[in-house]
């Protein structure tokens, strides 16, 4: 087994992982499941140890798909567990409970009220505008 | 936004006619517009510059602004005709957003 292809094959999966997760960030299943780019980086650092235990000929590729595929599993596993988690507060919102009215004004700046849309099912999304 | 994606796809025009989604955030920009005319649903944008709302809802993600600004912690809400709420989703994890297929069960279920 030669390193230098299992090298590439490791520093492949480690740059496609996050490009793929950002290119198909609109399909619920991938955006849902941050866990994958994690996963791949874990592969592709296995592969280069794998290519630098077991493999022949040149290693300094092997050695640098180890560094890369370290760099962003720590970095991935860091943002996935510690950046992107929303602490868990207390809300006023309960299963079955009226929440509180509230008014806001709306793009063209007239105020809007949640009480107004009864009658009809509405589907209310708090978001942060940029994500 | 990204929880809507899905959502218009699967809904027929009666539904759609039906479900009145209302989008609240600190900064409702252009780019929700566009994304929710493409979905063809009734919506509003709501924009809860202060975050007052969110902070009266108990939907704050403090610090967690890309210049460690508070955000909204992230939430999808299904409330009935009568304004009750019936089905919520609160994201834990900024990344992941509630799938459309279980939002648009929550709004079948109220007879939309």
């Amino acid at each position: 087994m030669r390193a230098t292809p299992l090298a590439v094959v490791s520093l492949l999966l480690a740059v496609a992982a996050p490009v793929a997760y950002i290119l198909l960030i609109r399909v619920p299943t991938v955006r849902n499941h941050p866990g994958a780019y994690v996963a791949a980086f874990a592969v592709a650092l296995a592969l280069a140890v794998l290519a630098l235990v077991r493999g022949r000929g040149r290693r300094w590729p092997a050695w640098i798909a180890l560094g890369v595929s370290a760099l962003l599993l720590a970095g991935g596993t860091w943002f996935d567990l510690v950046v992107a988690r929303v602490p868990m507060t207390p809300t006023v919102l309960r299963v079955g409970e009226r929440p509180p009215d509230f008014t806001l004004p709306d793009a063209e700046g007239r105020p809007v009220s949640l009480a107004q849309f009864r009658g009809k099912p509405v589907v209310l999304v708090f978001y942060r505008g940029y994500w | 936004m990204a929880e809507l994606q899905g959502l218009g796809a699967e809904l027929s025009e009666a539904e759609k006619a039906g479900v009145q989604v209302v989008a609240v955030s600190p900064d409702p920009n252009e780019r929700s517009h566009t994304m929710a005319k493409e979905l063809h649903l009734g919506y509003r944008f709501l924009a809860d510059r202060d975050l007052a709302v969110c902070r009266r809802y108990g939907l704050i993600h403090p610090r967690g602004g890309p210049n460690g600004e508070d955000v909204p912690r992230p939430a999808t809400v299904v409330l009935d005709r009568e304004g009750i709420v019936r089905w919520m989703s609160l994201s834990t994890n900024f990344q992941v957003r509630p799938d459309p297929g279980d939002v648009l069960r929550a709004v079948r279920a109220l007879g939309a």
